[in-house]
């Protein structure tokens, strides 16, 4: 190492090894250039939280094939629930797919415990020939004539210069900020997340969730859970336990004087929730912030001699529907690897020769499809499609399917009612539905 | 002079989480470390080797445990040595000092080891001792404090202090080659900086296996003490004050209101055979909880 002259001691060094971070030096040691993956944790993953399903696996196929047959994955997710709740009802639209891609190879999704499945995938990165290093807190970037050229660990000697920096520091990216690139997030940009895993038997999940075998299902819910906090909150199935969380948009959390956990445990006890954690016994509890207004929030992704991705860059797609962060922070971590590897080819690492970033990430469908949805998470988000639409799905139903003697109503007059007595007045219900179009249609 | 430090790879206290369905340790959550008795050892060792001397550290454990023998070199440490062999079985305190001594002198015996008193995980608080049995070397255990003035380590003494029950303290020198047995949490492990920690990370560890230390799989089988359980202290039932039931209301609340100092007033036994004297005697302490009460 003494050897190297000391200001370039790597090619590439990248910051925080979670899935964005080991993709990137996974791909750029494999292209044989000197990969340092620095990761704060005790080991890769270590306070990593997400859901988690991971929608990456046609992805993570190109580039180690068949890798569920040797990761910890836990389920394949074939089924999918996304409901909407009052606060004693429950309307859901349920998804199964036994056909290709979903219950068989390469699969669509599955269910992961993130310091299991992200410790595996840095050590792959290591076995392509990366130099992961542990315990290592990157507290600044280091300059040169107006360029980035390192990264400052909190250790005696702690500079390591690099060609290229790709940060991978995850949301709120610390060394974005440092290089300029990002600036601060306001309250509603961000979302909490706190999440519980539950212990629960193989056979009683799949008994509960009609599953076979290692099938898997995930439930997305929308409504009441969250009360007046916007936001939602998800349930999926592990081999043997359940990671169930709710989600809140910082502001109105802070705004309504509401304790996440409140939340949590109020979704738990729901009618329609209860019967499905029935007996199960709590194994750990996280929370973790989610960047949610996608596109918004995005930084400048490029500065001379750095890049940023993943959840750093804002690549996470948390929008009704979705929750995907991991395939996004996967596909951007390869994009910027791909530039890294022609960069280094070229021997220009100059904002310019850097820019060839957006093309990669075109090319691997990240900034597409966030530009595609650009429109969905700031309305998505918003307290009327993510509280209060699905909370009247669910009270439609109710009268809908209501028999007491009253005379029945027909459902356009119910519904009508319904929006009188909401106080949202018709021109709003035909904006959002707009909105909800556009968001998610075309 | 040269040092050994004794380092023992234990996991993690902090994330031992007992799986609700199996009530098993759950072995793939653990996380593990060098044990903290240790870290300070190996602190202290490198703080007292003189300009010449040398600090090397000896583990027995899986090869897991050679990140912690690099993260002992990354903070200072001259050598490490690992030893394991699939013929060992079991870590018991008895085995692994069988290994160790053999260990110090395949690798020529050092003139001061370091161990920890404690483990977290077994905690027996018998590796020094057991070590100093199969060296015939002396040892101090519950070492707090030690030092070594230049013209000591001519004379190859070194003064120590112990800890003694309730606090005391006792100063004590002893005569090299030794053994000590320190206190968890004296001092805590330097960090080690960047270049080093990076250098560490491929360094082979050499690992010797029976047949290096001179031993076969029956040097390890022998009758030896064997632990059958470990159990909690209980703690005596506590006896709740209640008042003479003989006595009138108003003198039962002043009993409680008294808290007990009125029924403190004593009893003197001044009649009967001294056999009926201990009966009362004992009939009283069984009373106040001090004796447990006869089945
Ligand atoms: C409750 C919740 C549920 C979610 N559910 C899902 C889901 O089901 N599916 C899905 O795809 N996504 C989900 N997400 C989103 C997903 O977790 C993220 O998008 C994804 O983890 C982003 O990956 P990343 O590699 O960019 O960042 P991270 O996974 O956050 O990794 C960042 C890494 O950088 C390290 N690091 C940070 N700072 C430093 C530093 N200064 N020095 C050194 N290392 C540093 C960290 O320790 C960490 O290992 C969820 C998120 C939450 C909070």
């Amino acid at each position: 190492m003494t050897a190297l002259p000391a200001k370039e001691q790597f090619d590439v060094i990248v910051v925080g090894a979670g899935p964005a971070g080991s993709a990137a030096a996974l791909l750029s040691a494999r292209a044989g250039l000197k990969v340092l993956l620095l990761e704060r944790g005790e080991y890769p993953g270590a306070k990593n939280v997400s859901g988690a399903v991971f929608y990456g696996s046609a992805i993570l196929n190109q580039l180690i094939p068949n890798w569920w047959e040797q990761a910890p994955v836990e389920r394949y997710i074939c089924r999918r629930d996304i409901a909407f709740m009052s606060p004693t009802t429950a309307v859901a639209l349920d998804f199964r797919c036994a056909g290709s891609g979903y219950a068989t190879a390469p699969y669509n999704g599955f269910s992961v415990l993130r310091p299991k499945f992200d410790r595996w995938l840095a050590a792959q990165a290591e076995a392509a020939g990366a130099f992961l290093l542990t315990s290592a807190v990157v507290d600044d970037v280091l300059w040169d004539d107006g360029r980035v050229v390192g990264v400052r660990v909190r250790r005696e000697q702690g500079e390591i210069y690099g060609k290229v920096v790709i940060a991978c520091d995850g949301v709120n990216s610390f060394l974005a900020k440092k290089a300029g690139l990002q600036r601060e997030f306001h309250a509603h940009e961000l979302s909490l997340g706190v999440k519980e895993v539950i212990g629960l038997d193989p056979a009683i999940i799949q008994d509960r969730f009609h599953l076979t075998g290692n099938e898997g299902i995930a439930f997305e819910y929308l409504g009441a859970i969250t009360e007046d906090v916007h936001g939602g909150a998800f349930l999926y199935t592990n081999r043997d336990s359940l990671s169930l969380g709710v989600i809140g948009q910082v502001s109105s959390l802070v705004e309504r004087r509401k304790r996440p956990y409140e939340l949590l445990e109020r979704f738990k006890a729901h009618p329609a929730v209860a019967p499905l954690v029935r007996g199960g016994k709590l194994r750990e509890y996280s929370a973790h912030l989610i960047p949610e207004s996608g596109w918004a929030m995005q930084p400048k992704l490029y500065t001379d001699g750095l890049l940023v991705a993943g959840d750093a860059a804002g690549f996470c797609l948390a929008a009704g529907l979705y929750l995907e962060g991991m395939n996004y922070a996967i596909q951007s971590g390869l994009a910027a690897a791909e530039t890294a590897i022609a960069a280094c080819r070229r021997g220009n690492f100059s904002a310019r020769s850097l820019a060839v970033y957006r093309k990669h990430l075109k090319q691997r469908h990240v900034s597409t499809d966030f530009r595609a949805y650009r429109h969905a998470p700031s309305f998505v988000n918003g307290p009327r499609l993510q509280n209060l639409y699905p909370e009247m799905i669910a009270r439609s139903m109710e009268q809908i399917f209501r028999v007491d003697g009253a005379p029945k109503r027909k459902i356009l007059p119910l519904a009508y009612r319904m929006v009188r007595q909401s106080e949202i007045r018709p021109g709003q219900l035909l904006r959002d539905a707009y909105q909800v179009a556009r968001a998610y249609l075309w | 002079m040269r040092i050994a430090v004794c380092l023992k790879y234990v996991p993690d206290p902090g994330t031992i989480e007992v799986d609700p369905l199996t009530g098993l340790i759950a072995a793939d959550r653990l996380l593990y470390m060098l044990n903290p008795a240790d870290e300070s050892a190996l602190e202290l060792a490198l703080r007292l080797r003189p300009p010449q001397g040398t600090v090397t550290v000896f583990n027995v454990g899986p090869v897991e445990a050679d990140r912690l023998l690099q993260e002992a070199l990354a903070a200072g440490a001259d050598a490490a040595v690992r030893v394991w062999d699939s013929a060992i079985s079991s870590t018991k305190p008895m085995i692994t000092t069988i290994l160790l001594a053999a260990a110090l002198r395949a690798a020529e015996l050092p003139d001061l080891v370091l161990c920890g008193g404690h483990s977290v995980d077994r905690g027996s608080g018998t590796v020094p001792a057991l070590l100093a049995e199969h060296l015939g070397w002396p040892v101090v255990t519950e070492v707090t404090q030690f030092e070594m003035q230049p013209d000591e380590l001519q004379s190859g003494r070194m003064r120590v202090q112990r800890r003694l029950a309730r606090g005391a303290r006792a100063e004590s020198e002893v005569t090299l080659p030794a053994i000590l047995g320190l206190e968890t949490g004296l001092v805590h492990l330097r960090q080690a900086s960047l270049p080093s920690l990076m250098r560490v990370k491929h360094t082979p560890i050499p690992l010797y296996g029976l047949e290096e230390l001179g031993l076969s799989p029956q040097d390890l089988h022998f009758p030896a003490m064997t632990l059958h359980e470990v159990m909690p202290p209980r703690p005596r039932a506590r006896v709740m004050f209640t008042p003479d039931c003989h006595r009138s209301a108003p003198e039962r609340v002043a009993q409680i209101l008294s808290a007990g100092v009125a029924g403190k007033a004593g009893q003197i036994l001044d009649s009967g055979t001294p056999e009926q004297q201990a009966d009362a005697i004992i009939d009283f302490l069984r009373q106040h909880g001090f004796l447990e009460k006869s089945p």
